[in-house]
């Protein structure tokens, strides 16, 4: 009991801390949300079905004069498409993308499942069905993240242009997931129940935990707090990537952007740049 | 060296080799170009040249403000002021495009997937030097090694590992100008992430803090612009000289008599065109004048100093410089008390004027903003303009700009126009928003000194060339069809003019080339000669 209060409390942290530090990773990018424009194009709330071919308001005669049309559908089903198909990726390089679609997709079920079993973990003993519906998920997850683990290092150790220009730390990352993913499936597989296991975390009740679950859970928990210190923290990034690319709304009198404009002008950058030209 | 054994590690450009990675082994032009033999090679290259600029990246000088510095502590001072500018890339003072620079250089997965995207890295057969990811991957690894605690205690575990040096960044600032900063690449990134912006970014550390662009583009470019009033060196004066001589070109060529509207004041347009074409291509003002006399518009052009060449060349190197441009030429619009600009046939001061100027100042220092060609195709659609397609009864293929197309999102007013004028309209493979660079964007089209214009024909347009080929077909090798690349760019007609030269295509092929408004007059049902020069009897 004392050897494993520490550990379920060292879990809650590490939770704590991936949700925090993700949150703050995405404070520190939103300092920098108003900025130049960087329009790229298909940009996809463009509406009237510019967005299909990559049209913008620019195509209109005095566009200015005009209503513009825009779509939070289409731009949103283009985000879904981004975030869970990873299309650019299945278009441009279908041989990355099935593991790194399968490492993805296990990851978004191992998402739901960590939810799933808060809740189980928290109504124990959960219903038959629920229980089997977390064991479901959890299988899918831990199956494919791991295939899709496997083949994106086996890319990165076989494949001379992939290797060439990664670093150790970048090996290191997809080594420690899959570690991860493999004890967990060990951990799950054989030797503990997940939900009650959930359950004893949560209530801070957690004894008779066997060795290789321990070694599971601290890997976990320092995943979990490494992963947003990272470049795996790329989910925060990638929605400011592409919200500045389709961020095109002009900048017309009274509105946000103009607003923002205003306030872009305060800024009193303690440097300057030091090149002649740039002080006339 | 094969571009097989071009495995450039991030590491490498401080490698002490006298050249890097030479660009001498090339994608195969098709046919004829793979056979006939009329690819000329590249110029010889002079030592001296090595001796005084950094030309060892691939052989070639960009930068040709960069002078070797003459000693040890010079070459310090240097490297030093490079580490300055560099912090301040990701700081405050750069707050406009800290975020998507950041981005890149901390979520770039490696997964090259924007790699295929990318004409310069396609048509150099796979270097890795010329990955778009490559220098981006350098910056990081400089910048990680001096500013990051992760890269001063681990190093090379993480990736800190790419010596600063005088070498090692004077080759980064030359690879920023192998970009032509079209940002194909970023279209196809999952991560969203913009390789293009930080060869800008680079170029922009060059410039503002080192003081370093190469000549065509600063001193010969925005400096002179702002001093004399065009980067062509035209003068006021000058420029009023060549109104009156295209005037008289006009009515001698076609019977009208069409006076050039300058400085009206409360015009409803004030239209602006790349200073370049009243020199080098003045039949493009010319026929903007015959079409919108025909359309029957109220304009005007500007005779005040930033108000006659709409280009802006800040944007691809310095924004200190493209704001300048920029303002200058929103206040010549406000004083003149127009309704809009409406910017002639320029990619790049399209988005410099309507996409990178509008977060510049407020709505009250500016004027809408619009190009041409929706302006244009608004006439056809009214029957302002009427055409007789016969008249243009020869293949014709489109090259998008990218400013235009690709970073503004103007794609099918222009096609519009093409489908009402020439009949035997041809798309080029891919097209539209998905189109190549011209390989000329960003200065590169400008930029001749030493070797670098063979840079230019043989590696970054080669793919348009190619495209170009490819979109003629069976018609390419036929003398006796006459063909027509429209591109409605100055920079990309200069790009298409010169590797139509260099690969001797016009003079073997018949492939012509011009700007959208000379086909458009040509076509226009009221003409009674044709307009395009190698029609003419
Ligand atoms: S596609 Fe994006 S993530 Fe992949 S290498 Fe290129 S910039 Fe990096
Ligand atoms: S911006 Fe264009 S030229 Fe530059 S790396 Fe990207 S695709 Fe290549």
């Amino acid at each position: 009991m004392e050897a494993a209060l520490p550990l379920a409390i060292f879990v809650i942290i590490a939770l704590a801390a991936f949700l925090l530090l993700s949150a703050k990773k995405f404070v520190d990018y939103s300092r920098w949300s108003k900025h130049a424009r960087f329009d790229l194009y298909p940009v996809p709330k463009e509406g009237s079905k510019k967005n299909e071919y990559g049209g913008s308001y620019y195509e209109e005669n005095e566009w200015w004069e005009k209503g513009r049309s825009t779509s939070a559908v289409t731009e949103l089903l283009d985000i879904g498409q981004e975030m869970f198909f990873i299309r650019k990726l299945f278009i441009h390089q279908r041989g990355l993308w099935y593991f790194s679609f399968l490492f993805h997709f296990g990851l978004y079920f191992l998402f739901g499942w960590s939810v799933l079993l808060l809740i189980g973990g928290l109504i124990y003993p959960c219903p038959e069905w629920f229980a089997v519906i977390i064991g479901i998920v959890g299988y899918i997850g831990f199956i494919i993240a791991t295939i899709g683990c496997c083949g994106l290092l086996l890319r990165r150790i076989f494949s001379k242009s992939a290797r060439i220009n990664m670093t150790p730390i970048e090996y290191f990352n997809l080594f420690f997931l899959l570690a991860v993913l493999v004890t967990g499936i060990i951990s799950w597989l054989w030797f503990a129940d997940p939900i009650v296991i959930a359950h004893e975390v949560f209530t801070l009740s957690l004894v008779n935990v066997p060795p290789i679950v321990i070694a599971h859970l601290i890997m976990l928990g320092i995943l979990l707090i490494y992963i947003p210190m990272s470049r795996m923290g790329h989910y925060v990034g990638k929605f400011f990537a592409f919200h500045g690319m389709w961020d095109n709304d002009p900048n017309t009198a009274g509105s946000k952007v103009e607003q923002n404009v205003i306030e872009m002008g305060k800024r009193q950058p303690k440097d300057h740049w030091a090149a002649p030209h740039t002080q006339a | 060296m094969s571009a097989a054994q071009k495995h450039w590690k991030a590491k490498d450009i401080a490698k002490d080799v006298e050249v890097l990675s030479p660009p001498d082994d090339l994608s195969t032009l098709p046919e004829p170009y793979a056979s006939n033999g009329l690819e000329p090679d590249y110029k010889a290259k002079k030592p001296e040249w090595a001796q005084r600029y950094c030309a060892s990246l691939d052989g070639f000088v960009a930068l040709d403000t960069l002078e070797r510095p003459e000693n040890e502590e010079a070459k310090k001072e240097f490297v030093e002021r490079f580490l300055v500018g560099l912090e301040k890339l990701f700081s405050e003072v750069n707050a406009n495009t800290v975020q998507p620079l950041m981005l890149t250089t901390d979520f770039c997965a490696k997964c090259n997937t924007c790699s295929d995207s990318c004409h310069i890295y396609l048509s150099s057969n796979g270097d890795e030097l010329l990955r778009p990811s490559y220098r981006t991957d350098v910056l990081r690894r400089m910048y990680k090694k001096y500013f990051t605690p992760s890269g001063r205690y681990l190093g090379g575990l993480v990736g800190a590992d790419v010596d600063v040096t005088w070498e090692s960044i004077a080759r980064l600032g030359e690879l920023a100008y192998r970009c032509n900063l079209c940002r194909r690449c970023a279209q196809a990134c999952p991560l969203g992430l913009d390789n293009g912006l930080v060869a800008k970014e680079i170029r922009k550390l060059f410039s503002q803090e080192l003081g370093v662009a190469p000549t065509p583009v600063h001193d010969k470019g925005t400096m002179l612009q702002l001093k004399v009033g065009s980067t062509t060196g035209l003068t006021k004066a000058a420029f009023l000289d060549n109104l009156e001589f295209i005037e008289e070109d006009i009515y001698e060529r076609t019977g009208r008599k069409i006076k050039f509207p300058v400085d009206k004041k409360g015009a409803d347009m004030l239209v602006m065109h790349n200073a370049g074409e009243f020199i080098a291509w003045p039949d493009n003002p010319a026929a903007f004048a015959i079409l919108l006399d025909e359309a029957g518009v109220d304009w005007t052009l500007s005779s005040d100093m930033m108000g006659y060449d709409s280009v802006n060349y800040g944007i691809w190197y310095d924004d200190v410089q493209a704001r300048k441009v920029a303002l200058g030429q929103f206040k010549v619009a406000k004083e003149l008390g127009v309704r809009r600009i409406v910017v002639g046939e320029c990619g790049h001061a399209h988005k410099a004027i309507a996409i990178a100027a509008d977060r510049m100042t407020t709505a009250e220092d500016r004027v809408p903003v619009e190009s041409f060609i929706p302006v244009m195709a608004e006439f056809v659609r009214q029957g302002k303009l009427k055409f007789d397609p016969s008249k243009n009864n020869f293949p014709v293929t489109f090259h998008d700009p990218c400013n235009i197309v690709r970073q503004m999102g103007i794609v099918m007013p222009e096609r519009e126009i093409l489908k009402a004028c020439a009949p035997q309209f041809r798309e080029m493979t891919p097209h539209g928003v998905h189109n190549f660079c011209c390989g000329g964007g960003s200065g590169i089209a400008l930029m001749n000194s030493y070797n670098f214009s063979d840079y230019r024909n043989k590696v970054t347009a080669r793919k348009k060339f190619e495209q170009i080929i490819n979109a003629f077909g069976e018609d390419f090798t036929n003398p006796d069809v006459v063909k027509y690349v429209c591109a409605p760019c100055s920079n990309c007609k200069g790009t298409i003019r010169d590797i139509l030269k260099f690969y001797s295509a016009t003079s073997t092929y018949n492939v012509q080339y011009g700007g959208l408004v000379e086909l458009m007059v040509n076509g226009l049902a009221s003409m009674e000669k044709p307009y395009l020069e190698f029609l003419q009897d």
